[in-house]
């Protein structure tokens, strides 16, 4: 093996310091057109009015596309994954977020476009809007998407994730202290320092070319055919090369709307962001609220955990229902609890509809648990690392969806933290290993959740 | 019409004279390096050398610097051969996405001709303009110490790509 | 109106610049550009007239005849090694590029965003008793800073000035850690024989002098007591913002007036 553990050269490092890499925004073709969007300037309303009649008659407008352009206008870009569809790809009877694309302009300059988009006459009937999770079930909370206020699609036809392990009544029953906390991380935006961006030019075989900023080319080529309800090999996706996404850009938010426009003006189209829209339009990661009770011995086992978890999707659904899921099945972090009580929810406010960034659903549930042990270890008095040693995954010990630990790293990594700060250990806790526990090694509380390891 | 010298050529410009520099190089000119980052004076992506100093080409109109000398990074070197700045930053990784990179590029350039013994706080505060989501600058800091410090040559050879 | 369609001058003079700018109607002024060219970009402005100030000759910094006189196109970085604390002020504007292309004048024509304070020299020039020399209708007029901040529209700052004298200088901000961030609240003081003066940047819509406070240390109270004042100037025009909300700002305010005010405590016969 060459390359493993050698420091290798970026391939892409000569471009990238010469100015050579090429970003969509780079891409020269002639006769380009450029587009900007007219997008809700409110967070909730009915669309009562839409006519694009003056833009239109602007020189130097080309094209002006809205959902009447759309082959199919609403596609759930996780059907595979059981996730319907509830998301239209421009808006048609009603905006949900402030800054909700609802028509596209293409024009000789950006200029012209955004004078275009002036023109366009909107009119809205503003509704209330919802913006805190925890009041989505109020009495008097509006309703805000087709399907209530939370996501009722999960296996089953169920509106709550939930995962049930153990007795966790018994769990309680037995512990000497509950502890309790509620954990509240905000979105946080990509800030990619390039904006999305895609240029789609029509080929004279009438296929579109479509430079891409995606992260994910293949999942974006379907997105894009599927809305357009076009085979595949229409498409030519040009990709791969992302001035930083981060998760951000897996939304496939300017490559089909940019195709309509480039099929209607018959011109190839261009449309990149701004960084306002980056900041008020583009996707984030979510905000979540979590509460979480442990049942725990006062010598520092967890013999249970009850959680709630709301997650915040803003408008549509987009990926949160499959981001709770993972959330769900990581939900004990690093530790072992074999009694488990666990319910989410996917809940609809009127904010941005929020999506996947690095560690997408499970870095809030371990920030949450990494919290929360510590919290734990203070109300019991115990040193947090002796806790957490205590209570850290082992071989054979199983996750929350059952799934078996084979090679969980909790202890070396904690033991190698303590080292590296000069924490003292005593010696019990110094020799642990991840080595499945057994015998008198394995406490009671943990016999009956120990799965196989396939060896 | 404005008239500048990009990268040793000499231009006549034809766009109008509100254009910002970042149009006129990118739109008019072709050259694409400078980038729109965010066309408010914010990130630091589309930073030039104008008269040799870094300015931002987004906020400049291009009227205002008729006969200046424009400068970006395809002035500074090319594949075949690498300046220091620019062989630092691949050597020592200090670029990942790399579209802020030829601002950081510049605005170092321009660091290394006018304090080439500047510390660790002077470094920061000329930077302080570029913003990258990537490395968290831990390895641009390093680059830029690195060529500083004279500890990385000018490139006279590609580097080539390793195929696994 | 396209961007090829302006009518864009490059006065050559300032006099040049005085005779285009006329009484101010209906014309842009483009000074470092910092401030309007975003805004030009994003089409939110469309001017049919547009005066680019890069050659009028307007800058610079003298020191003659007891003022310090800085012409309206000083970049904002030739102020960062001058006098306190507009030096402080200066070095607080966004970073070293921005800085040297942002300008005094534009700095001073400019008021909050939408989502921060802008125009810090502001409050360090209320401070400092400075005068701006402007144009317009009316012809050419010279007043303070304060006055002129009520009054700007329609005026082409030529320049600012200050009495050229030892003064002892304060400045206390709330900011955040970061590079180029706008400034949530600055406070600048300075004492001179005659007077000690106080303003604030980040407290209403351009910068505020506080009377109140002032009046309070002429009348002998000591910093904290004088603090105590700090919130009469800026009655009704503190607001929430993307950094700080009025709440905040309300809080802090007082506690930076002191901080400014200690710095300048005890300087009599120092």
């Amino acid at each position: 093996m060459k390359a493993v553990g050698a420091r290798l050269p970026r391939y892409d490092g000569v471009a990238h310091v010469t100015g050579r890499t090429q970003y969509v925004d780079d891409v020269r073709v002639p006769n380009m057109l450029w587009a900007k969007a007219l997008r809700s300037p409110v967070h909730h309303a009915a669309i009562t009015g839409l006519d694009t009649a003056k833009a239109e008659k602007i020189k130097g407008v080309h094209a002006i596309v809205t959902w009447q352009d759309v082959p199919k206008l609403v596609y759930g870009h996780l059907e595979a994954l059981g996730i319907p569809a509830d998301e239209p790809l421009l808006a048609k009877d009603d905006v949900r977020y402030k800054g909700q694309p609802i028509a596209l302009v293409a024009a000789e300059d950006e200029e012209t476009a955004l004078e275009a988009v002036a023109a366009i006459d909107l009119d809205l009937e503003e509704r209330p809007a919802l913006f805190d999770i925890r009041k989505a079930a109020d009495p008097d909370a509006p309703t805000i998407h087709q399907w209530g206020n939370w996501y009722p699609h999960f296996e089953n036809e169920m509106d709550v994730r939930q995962i049930r392990k153990g007795d966790i009544d018994r769990a309680f029953d037995q512990a000497d202290t509950i502890v309790k906390g509620v954990y509240r991380p905000a979105a946080i935006e990509h800030v990619p320092l390039e904006p999305q961006t895609a240029l789609v030019v029509p080929e004279p075989s009438s296929r579109l070319t479509i430079y891409s900023c995606t992260q994910a080319l293949y999942f974006s080529m379907g997105v894009v055919a599927a809305h357009l309800e076009v085979p595949l090999n229409r498409l030519k996706f040009v990709g791969g090369t992302v001035g930083g996404g981060f998760g951000g850009k897996v939304d496939t938010a300017t490559e089909t709307i940019s195709a309509l426009a480039a099929l209607k003006s018959g011109r190839p189209v261009k449309w990149r962001w701004t960084r306002e829209e980056e900041f008020l339009c583009s996707s984030t990661r979510a905000p979540w609220h979590m509460e979480i009770a442990d049942a725990v011995t006062k010598d520092g086992w967890i013999l249970g955990r009850k959680m709630l978890t709301l997650h915040d999707s803003g408008a549509y659904a987009r990926f949160s229902p499959y981001g709770l899921t993972k959330h769900s099945f990581h939900h004990t972090g690093a530790y072992t609890i074999p009694n488990l009580h666990f319910d989410g929810y996917v809940v609809f406010t009127n904010r941005v509809p929020t999506t996947a960034m690095r560690g997408f659903g499970v870095t809030s549930v371990s920030f949450a648990t990494e919290l929360h042990v510590t919290r734990v270890a203070e109300v019991l008095g115990i040193d947090p690392f002796e806790l957490r040693l205590k209570n850290a995954n082992r071989i054979a010990d199983t996750s929350p969806n059952g799934v078996s630990y084979t090679d969980p790293s909790t202890v070396p990594t904690i033991l190698a933290i303590a080292d590296a700060i000069g924490h003292e250990l005593p010696a019990d806790y110094r020799t642990m290993t991840r080595d499945s526990r057994a015998g008198e090694l394995l406490p009671e509380h943990l016999v009956a959740q120990v799965g196989e390891v396939d060896h | 019409m404005p008239s500048l010298t990009v990268n040793g050529v000499a231009v006549e410009v034809e766009s109008a004279g509100l254009h910002t520099l970042l149009h006129v190089l990118r739109e008019e000119l072709g050259i694409t390096s400078p980038k729109a980052g965010c066309q408010q004076g914010g990130c630091g992506a589309c930073t030039v050398l104008v008269d040799g100093e870094p300015r931002r080409s987004c906020l400049i109109p291009v009227a205002a610097v008729d006969g200046a000398s424009i400068t970006t990074v395809e002035g500074l070197g090319t594949p075949e051969r690498l300046s220091v700045v620019q062989a630092a930053f691949h050597e020592r990784y200090g670029s990942q996405c790399g579209f802020c990179t030829p601002g950081f590029l510049l605005a170092t350039y321009a660091l290394l001709e006018r304090s080439p013994r500047a510390g660790r706080a002077e470094i920061e505060e000329a930077l302080a303009g570029h913003v990258c989501r990537c490395t968290g600058y831990v390895k641009i800091i390093e680059a830029v110490e690195a060529a500083l410090r004279g500890e990385v040559a000018a490139g006279t050879e590609p580097t080539e790509a390793v195929t696994a | 109106m396209a961007r090829a369609d302006v009518d864009l001058v490059l006065p050559a003079s300032a006099e040049e610049a005085v005779a285009a700018f006329g009484d101010g109607a209906a014309v842009t002024v483009v000074a470092g550009g910092t401030v309007v060219m975003p805004e030009l970009v994003a089409g939110r402005l469309r001017p049919e007239r547009a005066i680019l100030l890069a050659r009028a000759g307007l800058g610079g910094i003298t020191r003659e005849a007891g003022r310090v006189t800085i012409g309206a196109t000083t970049p904002i970085s030739a102020l960062e090694d001058g006098d306190e604390p507009l030096a402080t002020a200066a070095r607080h504007v966004g970073d070293p590029e921005v800085r040297a292309q942002a300008t005094v004048g534009g700095n001073l024509c400019t008021g909050a965003s939408a989502d921060a304070p802008r125009g810090d020299l502001q409050a360090a020039l209320i401070a400092l008793g400075a005068t701006v020399r402007s144009a317009g209708r009316g012809g050419e007029r010279s007043e303070p800073v304060e006055d002129f901040l009520s009054a700007s529209a329609g005026r082409l700052v030529l320049d600012v000035s200050y009495e050229d004298g030892p003064r002892q200088t304060g400045y206390a901000a709330a900011r955040r850690p970061h590079a180029h961030h706008y400034t949530i609240l600055a406070v600048c003081t300075a004492r001179t024989a005659d007077a000690v003066r106080v303003a604030v940047t980040g407290a209403g819509p351009t910068a505020i002098r506080l009377r109140a406070v002032e009046a309070a240390v002429a009348g002998g109270a000591g910093p904290a007591e004088a603090a105590r004042r700090a919130l009469d100037d800026v009655e009704g025009s503190l607001r929430d913002d993307a950094l700080a909300s009025a709440w905040y700002r309300e809080r802090v305010l007082p506690k930076l007036v002191e901080d400014a005010l200690a710095a300048i405590d005890g300087a009599a016969g120092a």
